[in-house]
């Protein structure tokens, strides 16, 4: 219909007829179907895409090396101070180093979008929001479990502590579940990265008030009352416990409690971060917030 | 039938300044458009830089609100309904903005036609055909981070075409872009209204909307000062005629003078190098060449010539005069 078209041939790419390539499987189930895609092939391009430390020359010293300096810093401390036992600082640190790929790189890759100005492109898609924000978090999960297991085992292979092989498996599901409660805290963070130019100074943030706050380091009853209590609502407080107690020979069954409490926290901080990206997202079609990078 | 129906839109935006004493602003961004665009045909939105056509672009798009009045695209309203309207529009970006730099241009497709729902059995194939309509096979497996800016935006337009939506918004898609590689697009462009697209592009190039649109509104400040043909949009000025003169070194001043001189529309000045070129556009039935000369003292004056009025002088003279 161009009235003087430079060309009107209709090439391969645009032929097919109105929204032929749309998938239309119908009903819940089709629409189910499309969410289990972008939660995880969606979830693990948009990774690789927004989260920039998985060049091996960032990954290996920024997330397998400096754990392990991170331990063995608190562990010389904690020997010259005569304060807490060896393991007590490699679990305490292996675990909690898992922050920095879980809440750096969960807030890199959701709160990235509108640094790349690539937020306006994904919300104009008809792509379902849960699947869509939620999914970039399972990539996320996976490699904070690998970050805190490398840090434990090296960690404890270099000072030489002792757990016994029966405690490897839950020790690794304590892992797990730390790395996701902590991951529930980077989505919030991710929400709170939509709104503050600085993400990295939050993340930052966040990572020293782990540091300190959740028994990693510090007893928790060395802390102030107040702050101590605090800290039952962070991730790796729970999760750190149930460590310890299973590497000094717990049955799993004792610490299930404290499992459940990390999973628990962890599901709360991610409801609360996605319903905030929700929020931001209806609010910057009223206000356009999201746009002003 | 109307696929595109703007109707009395409108979209203010409050910013605040000062971070002692704040103030708060109230921009009006949008102030009331109307337009409608039939099926398969291609609508041009002419304004220059913060006129509103990215705003009208974005409510259009469900990416804003309007803060009044009521946009429909396929009939959907596109706040009620958005998710619909999402399913069947492409949005194709200018410029730089909008694309993962660290993935390929094929992970950059792979992701959004996850996003578009497109069937995973035939989304190669898809991405394929799409690669090979925007001049990008071979080139598919290099990051973005290295891509020129034409091959940019020859990925946006394959990406807003993934899942073949009927109608598509195209917004400044050739800025920047070198002229072979623009025309490439514009080759591109046409073909989506021969296959019964729908088409809404903004632009700043005139002949550009005058080579591709069948219709265009011009929008200045917020408002559209002109809709039409782009003959009947010629037409408008067509009764006059534009004087042009080559200068070097003229003053504000002049230029002010010559817009204050009877018969004159309008004055645009055009930094050349080292010479500016004065497009004058004036009445009809009017000689007005020596009078315009007499303004420029001063300035050394080169070559002088008159022509009759483009869709670029047309453009100029509505958005000068709003």
């Amino acid at each position: 219909m161009s009235n003087t078209a430079p060309e009107s041939r209709v090439p391969r790419g645009v032929r097919g007829g109105a929204g032929a390539w749309l998938r239309r499987a119908g009903g819940a189930a089709g629409q189910g179907r499309v969410g289990v895609r972008v939660f995880f092939v969606g979830g693990l391009i948009s990774y690789r895409a927004l989260f920039g430390w998985l060049s091996p020359w960032v990954f290996i010293p920024s997330l397998l090396v400096a754990p392990v300096f991170q331990i063995l810093l608190f562990v010389y401390i904690g020997r010259s101070a005569a304060l807490e036992s060896d393991e007590f600082y490699v679990i305490g640190n292996g675990l909690q180093y898992a922050s920095i790929p879980c809440v750096f790189a969960m807030t890199n890759i959701i709160a990235g979008e509108r640094f790349q100005q690539t937020l306006g492109s994904i919300l104009i898609t008809p792509a379902p929001r849960l699947p869509l924000f939620v999914g970039r978090a399972l990539p996320v999960v996976l490699n904070g479990f690998f970050v805190a297991a490398f840090g434990l085992v090296v960690g404890g292979l270099i000072v030489g502590i002792d757990v016994p092989a029966s405690a490897y498996g839950p020790l690794a599901l304590v892992t797990a579940v730390s790395a996701l409660s902590c991951t529930g805290l980077g989505l919030l963070s991710a929400g709170l990265g939509l709104i503050v130019r600085e993400t990295a100074v939050l993340s930052n943030v966040i990572f020293g008030i782990l540091l300190v706050c959740t028994g990693a380091n510090v007893p928790l009853d060395a802390l102030p009352g107040w702050l101590s209590t605090a800290a039952q609502g962070l991730p790796f407080t729970h999760g750190i416990e149930a460590a310890r107690l299973l590497a000094d020979g717990a049955a799993f069954g004792e610490v299930a409690r404290l499992v459940g409490s990390e999973g628990l926290i962890g599901i709360v901080y991610a409801t609360a971060g996605y319903l905030l990206i929700r929020v931001l997202e209806l609010h910057s079609r009223k206000h356009a917030t999201l746009e002003r990078a | 039938m109307n696929v595109v129906e703007a109707v009395d839109l409108r979209r203010t935006y409050k910013t605040t300044t000062g971070t002692i004493r704040r103030r708060s602003l109230e921009v009006e961004a949008v102030r009331g458009i109307s337009f409608a665009i039939a099926e398969g045909e291609l609508f041009g939105l002419l304004g220059p830089n913060g006129a509103g056509k990215t705003t009208t672009i974005k409510m259009l798009i469900t990416l804003l609100i309007p803060t009044s009045g009521e946009a429909r695209v396929l009939g959907h309203d596109v706040v009620e309904d958005a998710r619909w309207v999402r399913e069947r529009i492409g949005y194709v970006f200018g410029g730089d903005r909008g694309l993962y730099e660290r993935l390929s241009a094929m992970d950059n497709l792979r992701y959004f036609a996850e996003l578009y729902g497109v069937e995973p059995k035939g989304q190669r194939a898809r991405i394929d055909e799409l690669l090979e309509l925007v001049g990008l096979k071979g080139r598919e497996k290099e990051r973005v981070e290295g891509y020129s800016r034409g091959m940019r935006q020859r990925l946006h337009i394959a990406r807003g075409l993934l899942h073949d939506p009927p109608v598509v918004f195209l917004d400044e898609p050739t800025i920047g872009v070198d002229p072979v590689g623009a025309r490439e697009l514009r080759a591109t462009i046409a073909s989506l209204t021969a296959s019964g697209k729908t088409v809404l592009l903004t632009t700043h190039y005139m002949f550009e909307a005058d080579a591709l649109c069948d219709r265009i509104a011009v929008i200045a400040n917020g408002e559209i000062v002109a809709q039409g043909t782009p003959q009947e949009l010629k037409a408008g000025v067509a009764d006059g005629s534009v004087v042009e003169v080559e200068v070097f070194g003229v003053e504000e001043r002049s230029v002010e003078r010559l817009r204050q001189l009877a018969g004159v529309r309008a004055v645009t000045v055009e930094d050349q190098e080292q010479k500016q070129l004065l497009i004058v556009q004036t009445a009809p039935g009017l000689e007005l060449t020596h009078a315009i000369l007499s303004q420029l003292d001063g300035a050394s004056v080169g070559r002088v010539s008159s022509r009759e009025p483009t869709l670029e002088d047309a453009y100029v003279a509505l958005v000068t005069a709003a």
